[in-house]
């Protein structure tokens, strides 16, 4: 019960430092028209040359560098309209629990003379006031349309309006439960798990569950379903925070499936602005280069693309040691590479009966 | 087993028999296609005779108060040069009768289709067409008549003169048709067959009663066509024996006349015997004129006088094997008989009847080919120059196609054959047809696929009337629109493969695209000539003309573009500022909105500075 109001009392917190936030530079713009001075907003730069590796916080992280938008400025004064419209839109979003998607933005900004050109601008001023507040849109209660899923034996509590205090295990249903608003923002209350399992295919998602792994392994399984979003990242954070909850990935063998286990444990350059999406002691445990050889997965071709990914994740500060670097070498070695389904070769159940016992062993080591 | 028979059919038959390749399938199609067949032929004979047309076109039905398909009385009237009286029933009543065999660019070909809308008429109603004509300015012969199907004759059932004041001819047919299915491709045909022949006027009534008339917009007419020659690579063997055909010498008819002429050119007083007629001859032969000459050297192999001759018919003078074949007409038997080579007959006989050299056929019977090329290719065929044609055989005819096909040293075809509209009245066309608030228009120079010229003119318009309804093309061949099978055409092709974005064109612009494609053969896909294919010659020549237009284009968007700006910055901070006070307001949680008054003359004040 103590992580229950921890948690209540984190979130409380974090929705009102994001509101009052939002007020003050609502009552700074205010004032500015007022005096008859054209306000503007300081936002942190999210150019190249400001993003950087930060050691401590082992992710990226926006350097010092920022831009004033300024409505002075007759080329600002449109999207200083746009970024004022979303943090009045976002701040009736969050005072009234009410939640949107990316796309519902782009359409909602319409009804109030918001002239979007596509969703893309719309997902930019996003980005914009996420910098602005330095909070990430889970905040602001703006999701993204994709999900993934994850199955368990979690017990969650509802804090959304109309659910709060209703319970739910994550077992109940083998379709495993979609990491929505709801979920993000519910309490995570008790787990007989000792492991996070993330997954990067849905296909394979569905096999564990019928499988069993979540009791074979005593584990909650998580489909990332590729790139793992935000909503998705942070979930995994909180397990392996909130409940003490090691997490383990498994993604295909080749640079992808490397770099998605990356950015579940050390956060993506477009999220550079934010903190609290990633999961520090998270453990790649596969499918490792080295894997396709020491278990004679069938494989194909690298493509050029590929290829050239390597040699760019060779630059990355964080692939220049251990493991990583090894493996990345090794990719490029084979210019080969293996799907998670190649295990089926030796039998639909290879993956969970060999495969992942062995490798939950290795990561121990690691 | 059953005994198998065959027989000959004629040309009206076989189409009867085919009538959906024609475009005669189904009561909606026909009428489409009858309409186009008569105002086509009526714009081409126009054209001929470089007289602006005015076209007069009327679909009226038989029985209102029917419901469709049912009879429709379709007349179409033009102010062309008429057809001569003598020629009306042939040239109407008869299927495959027509004038324009020639190479050169045409809507129609071979005057096929209206005698095809006729005979769909008449199988389908049983009436008869009733034909007006002028040729001369001053009378007008009226016919009604059928078609004989299986004789392909024409039967007149009536005929009259009336006077008449100006050329002309108006042709109205009855026919089965589906005005409530046709009439909107009807519709879209006449109008934008207006927009094509921008110097024709054309009116239309249908059967409402209601007129549609396009005025003439330019009162010049495009250069007519020439006709010319064949290019080498566009023909083939059947072509090729047909030139042949007709380059060789033909057996002179031995009449009356001929007998006269005989005896004119030798001087003849009385009928000498075979011997004495063949000595003068020989005597005065630099003189005599071919016909005169090859009969006389017939009459020397044969050993005949004038009675003999009159006796036969000669069918063969076959050189290769040496051999004339004759009927006798006393006997009715064919006989054969060796031609003797040692005769000094022979070698005249033999030069009439095998025709030209190959060198003299290639050069005199072919667009754009010299001695020089006529001897390189010679060699390329393994076939000698000197060769006479005439005696030919059929593996070196084929091998001569062939070789045709295949060399690669002949020159382009000539474009002189082909009648683009011209830039001028097509950018006239376009501007009157779609007011629009920009147009270029292209004609690029002539090219050629596979032997056969063509040309390609393009234009783009923007704005104005034009609804922003997404892209539009208005495709043409030969002047002629193309309503059908849009899907699979090259120009659609060509079109939807730009990048438009590129040309700074977005969303569903206010654009229409007019192609025209004129060539002695437009390379359509399909019988129903409505998309054409999709050549690689014809694909380089849509594609640069587009770029070109488009290029124009993006020029014209950006300055539009930049005005647009400049609009837009204006009182740009009269729109915001209202805007933002009232977001703040929420936001800080103030119950009365600022005073942001000044902010907006301020900010006026900056829009000032800019502009």
């Amino acid at each position: 019960m103590k992580n229950k109001s921890n948690r209540q009392k984190t979130a409380e917190a974090r929705k009102e430092r994001l509101l009052s936030a939002l007020q003050d530079h609502g009552i700074n713009i205010y004032e500015d028209l007022d005096k008859g001075k054209f306000p503007q907003f300081v936002i942190p730069s999210r150019s190249v040359n400001n993003i950087v590796y930060d050691k401590k916080t082992r992710q990226y992280v926006l350097g010092n560098a920022s831009a004033v938008r300024s409505s002075r400025n007759m080329s600002q004064l449109r999207s200083y309209t746009q970024l004022t419209w979303l943090a009045f839109f976002v701040n009736r979003l969050v005072r009234e629990g009410k939640s949107s998607t990316l796309r519902d933005i782009y359409y909602s900004s319409q009804a109030f003379s918001i002239d979007f050109e596509d969703q893309p601008e719309s997902d930019n001023i996003i980005v914009d006031l996420e910098a602005v507040t330095t909070s990430p849109r889970e905040d602001f209660h703006i999701f993204p349309e994709e999900r993934s899923s994850v199955f368990g034996d979690l017990t969650i509590e509802y804090t959304v309006p109309g659910y709060e205090g209703k319970r739910v295990n994550l077992s109940d249903h083998p379709d495993g439960y979609l990491i929505g608003p709801s979920l993000s923002s519910a309490e995570l209350v008790d787990t007989s798990a000792e492991v996070v399992i993330a997954i990067e295919k849905g296909g394979l998602f569905t096999r564990f569950v019928e499988e069993n792994v979540h009791k074979k392994f005593k584990s909650i399984i998580v489909d990332t379903a590729g790139q793992a979003p935000r909503s998705t990242r942070s979930l995994l954070r909180r397990l392996n925070q909130e409940l003490g909850l090691p997490v383990v990935i498994l993604a295909d063998g080749d640079v992808y499936g490397e770099h998605i286990a990356m950015v579940i444990k050390s956060g993506s350059a477009n999220a550079a602005h934010l903190r609290e999406l990633t999961v520090p002691d998270a453990k790649w445990l596969g499918v490792w280069a080295t894997d396709i050889e020491k278990y004679k997965l069938p494989t194909i071709p690298m493509t050029e693309s590929d290829i050239k990914r390597i040699y760019d994740l060779q630059k990355d500060p964080r692939y220049q040691e251990g493991n990583w670097k090894k493996q990345l070498e090794v990719f490029l070695k084979l210019k080969r590479k293996a799907e998670l389904e190649a295990f089926s070769k030796y039998g639909l159940t290879n993956i969970t009966d060999k495969y992942l016992p062995a490798k939950l062993e290795e990561s121990k080591s690691l | 087993m059953s005994k198998e028979t065959f027989s000959q059919i004629s040309p009206s038959e076989f189409f009867y028999r085919n009538r959906d390749l024609a475009g005669f399938s189904n009561p909606t199609r026909s009428l489409y296609t009858s309409v186009r067949e008569f105002v086509e032929n009526a714009l081409d004979a126009c054209d001929q005779k470089k007289i602006l047309p005015d076209i007069h076109m009327s679909i009226k039905a038989v029985d209102a108060e029917q419901s469709d398909p049912k009879h429709y009385i379709l007349t179409v009237r033009d102010n062309g040069p008429g057809i001569d009286p003598k020629h009306v029933p042939h040239a109407f009543g008869t299927v495959l009768y027509g004038s324009k065999f020639g190479l050169k660019q045409a809507r129609g070909m071979f005057g096929l289709g209206a005698t095809m809308a006729i005979l769909y008429g008449q199988i389908t109603t049983n009436k008869p067409v009733t034909v007006r004509s002028c040729a001369d300015g001053k009378t007008s012969d009226e016919f009604v008549m059928l078609l004989d199907i299986q004789k392909n004759k024409p039967v007149i059932l009536k005929h009259n003169q009336k006077e008449a004041s100006k050329t002309g001819l108006s042709v109205s047919i009855v026919l089965e048709g589906d005005y409530s299915k046709a009439g909107s491709k009807i519709r879209d045909y006449v109008s934008q067959t207006s927009l094509i022949t921008p110097y024709a006027s054309i009116t239309f009534e249908d059967p409402a009663g209601e007129k549609f008339h396009y005025p003439r917009i330019v009162k010049d007419m495009p250069l007519p066509p020439t006709v010319i020659k064949p290019h080498p690579h566009g023909v083939d063997v059947e072509t090729i024996r047909r030139m042949i055909a007709d380059t060789h010498y033909q057996i002179p008819p031995v009449d009356n006349k001929m007998i006269e002429k005989i005896g004119k050119e030798l001087g003849l007083k009385k009928n000498l015997n075979a011997s004495e007629l063949l000595e003068k001859a020989q005597k005065r032969w630099s003189d005599l004129s071919r016909p005169v000459r090859t009969i006389v050297s017939v009459m020397s192999f044969l050993n005949i006088d004038f009675e003999g001759l009159q006796k036969i018919r000669i069918d063969d003078i076959d050189v290769a094997n040496k051999k004339i074949t004759y009927w006798d007409f006393g006997e009715s038997q064919s006989h054969a008989v060796d031609l003797d080579t040692e005769s000094p007959f022979y070698k005249q006989l033999a030069n009439t009847v095998q025709g030209d050299t190959l060198l003299t056929f290639l050069t005199k019977r072919f667009q754009r080919v010299g001695p020089t090329t006529a001897e390189k290719f010679c060699e390329f065929a393994k076939l000698k120059p000197e060769r006479r044609i005439g005696s030919m055989t059929n593996e070196e005819l084929v091998r001569l196609a062939d070789a045709l096909q295949k060399f690669e040293d002949f020159l382009a075809p000539d474009p002189s054959c082909l009648a683009p509209l011209g830039e001028e009245p097509l950018s006239k066309g376009i501007m009157k047809f779609f007011n629009p608030e920009f147009a270029s228009v292209l004609q690029r120079s002539a090219s050629a696929y596979s032997g056969f010229p063509f040309i390609v003119e393009m234009g783009v318009a923007y704005g104005g009337d034009i609804p922003p309804s997404g892209l539009k093309v208005y495709r043409f061949a030969n002047r002629i629109p193309l309503l059908y099978d849009e899907g699979s055409d090259v120009v659609l092709k060509i079109v939807n493969e730009m990048d438009w974005s590129r040309y700074k064109i977005k969303g569903d612009p206010p654009l229409v695209i007019v192609s025209h494609i004129c060539s002695t053969r437009i390379p359509y896909k399909t019988v129903g000539k409505e998309n054409v294919a999709d050549r690689p010659e014809l694909e380089r020549e849509l594609k640069n003309a587009i770029q070109y237009l488009a290029r124009k284009l993006a020029v014209h968007m950006s300055r539009q573009g930049a005005a647009d700006m400049a609009k837009k910055r204006a009182n740009l901070y009269a729109k915001y500022v209202p805007l933002i006070s009232q977001f703040a307001t929420e936001l800080s949680g103030r119950k009365k909105e600022p005073n942001f008054k000044q902010l907006i003359r301020l900010g006026s004040e900056i829009e000032e500075q800019i502009q």
